[in-house]
């Protein structure tokens, strides 16, 4: 090879490394060219097959949205209820702000996002028990994905051992949040009419069987 | 080509494999963008790919 050839041939090499770096800089890290890794191997084929890992580009991570649980506080007050059929929105207001993704969220907030009188008014409370209006708000204002399901105790412990959400029992006619479970056996609640029903803070296997069956909605992290 | 031809051509290689390596240097130490970028170097490199460049750079631990 040549003087000339040579300085040919690493002006080439250094193209394809300036080129390597601007699919870099860009995100194209993979793929075919002009990815990174093919260029890679255009300036070097013995180089193939090269080991690549994908990254988190700035381009995704806003879709990824926040991740509540790193924000999540159980011990969020909960008020009590000013109307007697607003439990549901106290329950929504509340996990709102147990996760920070609204924190000057309350009660007369949360009725206006699940709306009324279509989905909640003073003569039913929450129109559709299943609470399925209540994770559509979560979803569709904050980005929240959310399950419901209608449980018995043990699995709601289960769900409510590592996650938040709120419920409500059939018989109870009341919509509260979960904070978690106690450590005594006891569904953990915030509950905006303390004393209803003779309950408090905490919800019972025995509570659980006699104020069900209990619509339960739970959020996704 | 004369010697001296040449001898251009190597100097400013040895300044773009210079100006390489920072912007490597860069790109390990998570600088896409700003002062002593990968951008930056690259501008450096080849002032021609000014304005042609959309970074979309991969996220780093501390943002």
């Amino acid at each position: 090879m040549t003087t000339s050839d040579a300085i040919v041939q690493l002006q080439q090499q250094q193209a394809y490394t300036v080129q390597t770096l601007r699919a870099m800089l860009e995100g194209q890290w993979t793929g075919a060219p002009p990815s990174a890794e093919a260029l890679l191997l255009a300036i070097n084929p013995t180089l193939a097959p090269l080991q690549t890992v994908d990254y988190l580009l700035i381009s995704e991570q806003e879709e990824l949205g926040p991740d509540w649980w790193e924000y999540y506080d159980p011990n969020e007050p909960m008020p009590r209820q000013t109307a007697s059929w607003t439990c549901s929105a106290c329950s929504l207001a509340w996990v709102e702000r147990s996760i920070h993704v609204n924190g000057a969220a309350d009660e007369w907030s949360a009725v206006e996002e699940i709306g009324s009188p279509e989905n909640i008014n003073p003569t039913y409370g929450l129109m559709n028990g299943s609470g399925v209006e209540l994770q559509r708000v979560l979803l569709e204002s904050y980005g929240v994905p959310s399950s419901q399901g209608w449980l018995n105790f043990d699995q709601a412990y289960a769900i409510y051992s590592t996650t938040a959400g709120c419920m409500s029992g059939g018989n109870w006619y009341h919509w509260v949040g979960v904070r978690g479970v106690d450590g005594y056996g006891n569904l953990w609640i915030a509950n905006s009419a303390p004393s209803y029903q003779g309950i408090y803070d905490t919800l019972s296997r025995d509570d659980f069987n006699r104020l069900g069956p209990f619509s339960c909605v739970w959020l996704e992290h | 080509m004369t010697d001296q031809d040449y001898t251009d051509q190597i100097t400013q290689l040895q300044a773009q494999q210079a100006l390489t390596v920072q912007a490597l240097v860069a790109a390990l130490a998570g600088r896409w963008q700003g002062e002593a970028s990968v951008e930056a170097y690259l501008y450096a490199i080849d002032p021609g790919l000014q304005g042609q460049l959309s970074p979309n750079p991969p996220v780093v631990q501390s943002q």
